[in-house]
């Protein structure tokens, strides 16, 4: 007969199995979210700057946005630039913060290359669709938020499923006033974005994720 | 059936000890994590964490360095070889119990 002896404490040895895969689940969560409240806000604030710009060219230089159409993909791929590197920096110093070996390391590289791609997808998506055209280039920012946001909702569901309500949230930012409002719509957005950017990167500091 | 009698390590069988280690024992043996990582990660205040900690490096299962990162302090943890060993013993002794369970 097995048996088990010496117990200091009131934890079963189902606890305590469930314990060890709970906390390596967690640790590895956790590392891959390093700096995320950050990020996030960095990425609320560029969100934001990026729709006033739109809704700034589209009111005061209402010519140049008619003439150019597709004046958003240029601007948004600067913009994306500018988040990336921001982005790869907070996240590098923040995987310092945690841990000075490869499984940080590598935690970092991955999350990189997964927005990396998503990111990629889209400006390659609407590319594939046909939406850089000048009768259909105002269609490519709604694709590019839906690629992005669905990537937010991933990578929520594997680690934090808050990170995948924020992404259905900032969607909703855009499409809902893109839907239902005319000319204010991107200004809308504009603080409807970083309302919620704002309110998330609180929870997720308050909930000790990042 | 076999008369056998299986021990859990009375210092890792503790709920906090026993998540510290496995953070730290999941790690690469190379790996370090920094102190206010595993306990944001646990969600333990520090006086808790240190006690624990102490516990655990009495039994030369970690090993703390205090190091300075751009001049400000900061301290790792690190499984040692015989940390690593007792918890690889602990897990596999565990497994034993777990399997002798009748509703398992």
């Amino acid at each position: 007969m097995q048996s088990t002896k010496n117990q200091p404490s009131n934890l079963s040895p189902e606890d305590g199995w469930s314990a060890i895969h709970s906390t390596m689940d967690k640790s590895r969560s956790s590392m891959y979210l390093a700096g995320t409240a950050t990020i996030m806000l960095l990425w609320g604030a560029i969100a934001a700057v990026g729709y006033l710009a739109m809704f700034a060219i589209e009111t005061l230089a209402s010519d140049f946005a008619e003439q150019n159409p597709w004046f958003p993909g240029p601007l948004w791929a600067g913009i994306a630039v500018i988040g990336f590197v921001g982005s790869s920096i907070i996240g590098n110093r923040a995987g310092q913060k945690i841990s000075d070996g490869e499984a940080a390391r590598s935690a970092g590289i991955r999350v990189f290359l997964f927005f990396l791609a998503v990111l990629f997808a889209a400006f390659v998506v609407p590319a594939a669709a046909g939406l850089w055209d000048d009768d259909t280039a105002s269609a490519i920012p709604g694709v590019a938020i839906g690629i992005v946001a669905l990537g937010y909702v991933l990578f929520g569901i594997m680690h934090r499923p808050a990170l995948a309500i924020i992404g259905i949230l900032f969607a909703a930012a855009y499409y809902i006033p893109h839907f239902l409002m005319d000319d204010a719509a991107i200004a809308v957005t504009a603080v409807a974005t970083l309302i919620i950017v704002l309110a998330g990167a609180f929870w997720l500091r308050k909930s000790g994720v990042a | 059936m076999t008369q056998e009698s299986i021990t859990l390590d009375e210092t890792i069988h503790q709920p906090t000890r026993l998540r510290i280690m496995t953070m730290l024992v999941s790690q690469p043996e190379t790996d370090r994590l920094t102190y206010g990582f595993v306990q944001k990660s646990l969600g333990l205040t520090g006086g808790n964490l240190t006690t624990h900690l102490r516990k655990l490096e009495d039994a030369d299962y970690l090993k703390l360095t205090k190091e300075f990162h751009n001049q400000k302090p900061r301290t790792w943890l690190q499984a040692t070889p015989t940390g690593r060993k007792a918890f690889a013993n602990y897990y596999t002794n565990l497994q034993k119990v777990l399997n002798w369970h009748p509703e398992r």
